[in-house]
């Protein structure tokens, strides 16, 4: 079963070049978060890693300021910051509570066999088709530029991812743990508690964490939704530019890769169910 | 066809040594049979005959020649797996004509290939019917035709009877003897079932833990084994097989069983345990079908006494269970008339018995 | 005190409501357990649903100064419906995001399919390699657009390593910018087709596999014959699911280009932003979300009645 020598050799050029690839825009914004500014352009040569590298970038998005800039900012990344961890959580806890019990709901009880359908379609539109009622209804219940106004939309719109995962969770659950449980004398809510939760608590933990990534993630919504006080990371990222500084290249890639981390780790933690998250089931590993 | 030489073969994964040493010659057209339990090493020895794995050690050579530098696709070896592995997505015609296809055999002859293979197997009435609907029976077919029909050098077989019934695999019994015939292949057969292996092969290598315990026709392996393992394999129902120390006791030897009871040895079996000096106990083996009651017919013939604890019926003999002591020995009530509860004599013929060692489990004495 | 009875049971009915058909007082407990997500849909998806219906019929913008519940006020007849018919900047949104779909995702498919085939069988390493092929499609496709963004700048690492001047621009050029967001989507979601397609490709039994090979079958052969085949349903989810996000694609557009140059890389997704925040049309919006809704679900709704009629 062994390849020939050559075929391995064109096997590893093929997926070196895929590598080569897949991270040269990763380890360009890597270098640049820690290059000065004279550093960011071709206008003064444009090398890989930094002649100088410096911690100017982080401090400057941490403090405000930083020596040897001239440009301040008005606001830090800690507000951003909490404002994204705060919603995803938020927004994973309602889409994982509500998506499991619904789930659950669905395959034991044959509740609403619409509901896994519907909840997909949820999916299926863009969200700017469908985001002025809700603009609307927020700013009438002055949800907008709130931590809870954007968990609630957050929640909402990765439920169906929640809820799609768990159900095939749930459905891996052998019935006859649970009847064995019922013949012995336990509520439906015990069997479900005590029972079928243990059971299922890795797949709790994926579907948390899968949630939560596609949560941290968003752009859109965050930008529509919210104003000042609870921008998120990728938005202040994305508006992060000054008077004096322009574009500010090295704050952004700063920014960007504190952003892209906790994806990334979860990600890689989670690897081997994100078949089954993003095909809603469909597909395992 | 090719002759195959399995030269001194060891095959280990990590610290599990799965084959010993493993020297068999496979002469063209031969039907050979590994016979032996469930983890002993023969699908390991298949695989590596088949190319799937390397041997450890030694090599194994195809009409004198090491494939091992040849890809699997290219060893042009026929493989029939237990589960069939037939491509369920494909209809039958395609099975069959995957091996011409890939080969790139023009389409004519491909077509007249497999109607005559289909037809030889009896499956032609299937050929544009999707591979997953055939019956179990009809898939075992399948399988073979679809290996047979590249004209490989060597078949190998795994299992390939155990997912059949029992009237079935009767029948393919008989199919693929006659097969093996009409192609003159060289097969290769692994099984653990001891019936099939004495009913179909030309020689049969008894494989225990990774090593060859006997290689050779099923008669020989049947009239003279050569260690008790095999003694104990073969055989249906078994070979009595009780252990003990020798005693001489004023000219006479005795093997004291470790249940208690003692055979007296005399005639062809004691000659056999006395023959090398070293031996100080061993095993007494003496097959049902030999022991035999009423009147002594050999004069060395031993004569034993126990009691009929347990009557069983096979077929149209009765099986009896006879306790000495503490141990039992099987006989064959021929003359139907033993009751359960009987203390009757019974007779061990000294020339039928079989002699070995204690030690190492071979065989003393010899044919 | 039980009241489910053995007997009744059916083997693996767990998605048919196993004990719904046993018992009755389940029934209680599921119904506590569906509503939060039943609130939810009813808030989040019925009543804007009549809301957006509402307001695109009207003028209403929340410039007019008047509350939206008082939209009937400035009623229209639906003459944001006609707009939408003949509106260039739309359909020139709607042509452009067709191209991308049409460009990216067949490329990400091929490429995905083509990094699957290298990593079906085991390799020294091969772990490693798949955990780093699947990182673009965990990155925050904001940040995404950043790299991308940085990558492309007329000062920036693309044009100096392919010893291009300055002013060639790819992000404010006319023909270039719908490039670099077709080659910065290609980068993103190609490992999610790596992932799903090997996840296929890996699905197919391996002692068939090994029995093709056996016959004679070589590696591309029984890919063709053999493992090919057997993956028609997973190649359609991989293209469905890609082509609908695709059809989504905001993020990287909007923080690469901003649409730009011009309406150059407008899709639909941004020019719906524009005309919320920039032009503030809502009902507008409105009328175009809910179009955008009413074919999508059509489209959706025959999808899925040709698959029920495939399966059987």
């Amino acid at each position: 079963m062994k390849p020939s020598p050559g075929a391995l050799a064109l096997k590893y050029l093929f997926v070196l070049l895929a590598c080569a690839v897949v991270l040269y825009p990763l380890l360009w914004m890597v270098t640049m978060a820690f290059k000065p500014y004279p550093e960011w352009t071709t206008v003064a040569g444009l090398t890989w890693l930094p002649k100088e590298p410096t911690w100017q970038n982080f401090e400057f998005i941490f403090y405000g300021q930083a020596e040897g800039l001239v440009v301040s900012l008005d606001r830090t990344i800690t507000g951003p910051l909490v404002a994204s961890l705060v919603t995803s959580i938020c927004g994973t806890l309602l889409a994982v509570v509500c998506g499991t019990l619904s789930s659950y709901a669905v395959v034991r009880f044959g509740m609403a066999q619409s509901l896994p359908l519907s909840v997909l379609q949820l999916r299926l539109f863009p969200p700017l088709a469908v985001m002025i009622p809700v603009m609307v209804m927020w700013a009438f219940i002055g949800a907008v530029d709130t931590w809870w106004g954007l968990s609630l939309i957050y929640g909402i719109v990765t439920l169906p991812f929640a809820f799609w995962l768990m159900k095939t969770f749930f459905e891996e659950v052998p019935v006859e743990i649970e009847d064995a449980a019922r013949v012995s004398g336990c509520s439906y809510w015990r069997v479900f508690y005590r029972i079928t939760l243990p059971i299922v608590k890795p797949g709790l933990a994926t579907c948390a964490l899968f949630v939560f990534i596609l949560n941290w993630s968003d752009y859109l919504l965050a930008l529509l939704l919210t104003q000042k006080e609870w921008v998120t990371l990728p938005v202040y990222m994305a508006t992060l530019t000054s008077a004096m500084g322009g574009q500010m290249y090295g704050m952004k890639a700063a920014l960007g890769v504190i952003a892209a981390i906790p994806p990334v780790v979860f990600g890689l933690m989670i690897q081997k169910h994100l078949v089954r998250g993003l095909t809603f089931g469909a597909l395992k590993q | 066809m090719s002759s195959i030489q399995i030269n001194n073969v060891t095959k280990r994964f990590g610290d599990f040594t799965a084959v010993r040493d493993l020297s068999i010659d496979i002469e063209e057209g031969e039907f050979v049979a590994l016979l032996g339990p469930s983890g002993c090493g023969k699908t390991t020895t298949m695989n590596m005959i088949a190319g799937l794995e390397e041997p450890s050690e030694g090599e194994i050579l195809f009409d004198g020649k090491d494939l091992s530098s040849l890809r699997i696709q290219d060893r042009n070896i026929g493989f029939v797996f237990q589960n069939y592995a037939i491509f369920t997505h494909l209809s039958v015609f395609k099975n069959l004509s995957y091996g011409l296809e890939v080969k790139k055999v023009p389409k004519p002859e491909i077509e007249r290939r497999v109607q005559a293979m289909a037809d030889r197997m009896s499956i032609s009435h299937r050929l544009d019917q999707p591979a997953s609907s055939l019956s179990v029976n009809e898939m075992q077919k399948l399988a073979i035709g679809r290996s047979a029909i590249v004209e490989p050098r060597i078949f190998l077989l795994d299992e390939p009877l155990s997912n059949l019934d029992a009237g079935f695999r009767a029948y393919m019994r008989a199919e693929l003897k006659v097969l093996q015939h009409e192609f003159g292949q060289t097969m290769i057969y692994v099984t653990h079932d001891q019936i099939e292996a004495m009913s179909l092969a030309d020689k049969i290598a008894i494989i225990d833990q990774g090593k060859l315990m006997q290689y050779g026709a099923p008669l020989d392996i049947y009239n003279d084994p050569q260690n008790r393992f095999v003694a104990n394999f073969v055989g249906s129902p078994r070979m009595n097989l009780v252990d003990g120390e020798l005693r001489e006791e004023r000219g006479a030897l005795h093997l004291m069983l470790h249940g208690g009871a003692e055979i007296p040895l005399s005639g062809k079996v004691r000659a056999d345990f006395t023959r090398d000096g070293s031996v100080h106990g061993g095993s007494f083996g003496v097959r049902p079908q030999d022991i035999y009651f009423g009147d002594k017919r050999g004069s060395n013939d031993i004569a034993m006494h126990g009691k009929v604890e347990v009557l069983e019926r096979v077929g149209p003999k009765r099986l009896a269970y006879l306790q000495v002591q503490d141990t039992l020995f099987l006989a064959f009530d021929d003359l139907d008339r033993l009751r359960v509860g009987d203390e009757v004599p019974f007779y061990l013929p000294s020339d039928k018995s079989l002699a070995f060692d204690m030690k190492t489990g071979r065989r003393l004495g010899g044919a | 005190m039980t009241d489910h009875t053995l007997t009744d049971r059916q083997p693996t009915d767990a998605s048919r409501g196993y004990w719904q058909r046993v018992a009755r007082d389940g029934d209680k407990m599921g119904f506590w357990f569906i509503l939060p997500t039943f609130l939810l849909l009813l808030f989040i998806v019925i009543f804007p649903l009549f809301m957006q219906l509402y307001l695109s019929v009207t003028w209403w913008t929340p410039l007019e100064g008047i509350p939206w519940y008082s939209a009937w006020e400035v009623f229209n007849w639906g003459e944001n419906y006609w707009f939408l018919a003949t509106d260039p900047r739309f359909w020139g949104a709607l042509w452009r995001t067709a191209l991308i779909m049409i460009v990216a995702v067949p490329a990400q498919f091929l490429l995905g399919m083509a990094l699957a085939y290298l990593f079906i069988d085991t390799f020294p390493g091969r772990k490693i390699f798949y955990s780093i092929l699947l990182t673009p499609m965990m990155i925050v496709p904001a940040v995404v657009g950043l790299m991308f963004f940085l990558l492309f700048q007329g000062t920036g690492p693309v044009n100096a390593h392919l010893g291009l001047p300055a002013e060639f621009s790819w992000l404010t050029d006319v023909n270039r910018a719908m490039i670099s967001v077709i080659i910065a989507d290609i980068w993103q979601w190609t490992p999610l087709m790596f992932l799903i397609l090997l996840a296929g490709m890996l699905g197919v039994p391996s002692d068939q596999l090994l029995a093709a090979r056996l016959l004679g079958g070589s590696n591309w052969q029984n890919f063709v014959k053999i493992i090919l085949p057997r993956m028609k349903t997973v190649i359609i989810i991989a293209l469905v699911l890609r082509a609908v996000e695709c059809f989504k694609i905001f993020d990287l557009v909007y923080i690469m280009t901003k649409g730009g140059p011009g309406v150059q890389t407008e899709t639909i997704s941004v020019f719906l932003y524009k005309q919320t925040f920039g032009e503030l049309e809502w009902s507008y919006v409105a009328a175009i979300g809910l179009t955008i809704l009413i074919v999508l679900s059509v489209i959706a709704a025959k999808g899925l009645a040709y698959m029920a009629r495939k399966q059987g």
